[in-house]
């Protein structure tokens, strides 16, 4: 019980958690305010997720099946309702459920005091829309490396502008490109999919060009979370990654 | 970040484009309209890479210009929270810096930059470290993370922070290399 005061609630001896910002003179909690927490652990951090994300948006009760439950929250919550889009997209099927629990090892094995992020800051707030695919530096670059060399034909058509953001996105893929190819990155990290890393984690590493674990872990800290996982496989992904740097290196020279 | 996904828009025709090129100056048209711009939803519009499909078009009473509803195949670039972004500096000031990551703009908080981090004005305003071991200034390359996006009808603008481990400058203009 103790140390689950945390923020701003507090124990009455009849044992329930009150909340302080009832603002209430005489100390009486309204109703709406009185929200009982039992001693368990994980329920009180479904407890902070569930006030949360209740707020905020309907996104999750009111899923269709052609998945357009995100554009729709969207459009009525803002950026406020990517708090709980950030779980949907993850594609783990929602808070609290059984499969997210298993995926990504249990919110219960969080530590005692509170943690410092809940688990949904620590993802990616993905919110494309369902048939999108996530690109890495490398692919676009390659990508938008072909569209250029058909525009640079279109271009002698004066009635036809290149636009601005074209020229700098291209510029910002090539330049953040650690690597020549993206085939080889690709195959690298394909395989961590099969362990629960999702495509969005794949692409910031192969974006970040992370040199250690730690660094993946730092900057990513969504796979912290199932770091007993996926520890030794991205270890060998980032050899194999510096491999490949190291040999486009060389071939510059 | 970049993905690649498929849109759908309605495109507009005047019959005088009408003929044996139709789908093409319906193409043109789409590229025209589309490439270049913003939408908070999807991002940045980078480039079109393909029409999947045009649909039947309807005459709206009145105008006689035709609506076609078409599906096409496009790269987007979005900043999402939590994203990490190499980005170029572009200025420097007391408040923080703005930084370039592709077609987004990102500012940086002076609270956002590590305490041992000064601001120093001047013809090159930068941020130095106490020992000027570091120093971020206009053209600097720096690793960030962004906290959080504002979406406008056509702009995304983004915050950022470079007061984590492993984010900060990796190049500096005025170093040699």
């Amino acid at each position: 019980m103790s140390g689950r005061g945390g923020k701003g609630f507090y124990s009455t001896p009849d044992g329930n958690y009150h909340s302080t910002r009832t603002g209430t003179p005489n100390g009486r909690q309204s109703p709406v305010d009185i929200i009982p927490i039992s001693d368990s652990e994980s329920e009180s951090e479904d407890y902070f997720e569930e006030t949360s994300t209740h707020s905020k948006s309907n996104g999750k009760a009111h899923s269709k099946p052609n998945g357009k439950a995100s554009s729709d929250s969207l459009k009525t919550g803002g950026k406020t309702s990517s708090f709980s889009e950030g779980l949907m997209g993850s594609g783990k099927g929602g808070k609290g459920s059984a499969s997210f629990s298993v995926g990504k090892g249990g919110k219960g094995s969080a530590s005692n005091a509170k943690p410092a992020k809940s688990d949904p800051e620590l993802k990616l707030e993905l919110d494309m829309p369902p048939n999108s695919r996530i690109l890495m530096d490398c692919e676009a670059a390659e990508m938008l490396q072909q569209i250029h060399e058909h525009m640079a034909i279109l271009s002698e058509d004066p009635k036809i502008k290149i636009p601005e953001s074209f020229d700098k996105a291209f510029q910002y893929a090539k330049e953040g490109n650690h690597f020549t190819t993206a085939k080889s990155v690709k195959q690298i990290l394909e395989p961590l999919k099969k362990y629960g890393v999702t495509d969005g984690e794949i692409c910031m590493i192969a974006n970040i060009g992370p040199e250690t674990i730690e660094e993946v872990y730092a900057l990513v800290p969504s796979l912290k979370a199932t770091k007993e996982l996926n520890e030794s496989l991205v270890t060998e992904a980032l050899d194999a990654l510096a491999n490949i740097k190291a040999s486009n290196l060389i071939e510059d020279e | 970040m970049f993905f690649h996904i498929v849109l759908e828009r309605n495109m507009q025709l005047h019959p005088r484009h009408f003929g044996p090129h139709l789908r093409d100056k319906l193409v043109a048209k789409l590229m025209k309209d589309v490439e270049g711009t913003c939408s908070g939803r999807h991002g940045f519009v980078v480039a079109i890479t393909g029409v999947e499909d045009v649909g039947k078009g309807l005459i709206r009473e009145g105008t006689g210009f035709v609506t076609f509803p078409v599906k096409y195949q496009c790269v987007v670039f979005r900043p999402f929270k939590g994203e990490i972004l190499e980005a170029v500096v572009t200025m420097v000031n007391k408040m923080g810096f703005f930084a370039e990551a592709g077609p987004v703009q990102i500012f940086v908080s002076n609270h956002l930059i590590p305490d041992d981090m000064e601001f120093q004005s001047g013809d090159v305003p930068n941020y130095t470290t106490s020992d000027g071991s570091v120093k971020i200034q206009k053209e600097s390359e720096v690793r960030l993370k962004i906290i959080g996006t504002r979406v406008d009808a056509t702009e995304i603008f983004c915050i950022g922070t470079i007061k984590d481990d492993y984010l900060g400058i990796i190049s500096d203009p005025g170093a040699a290399s």
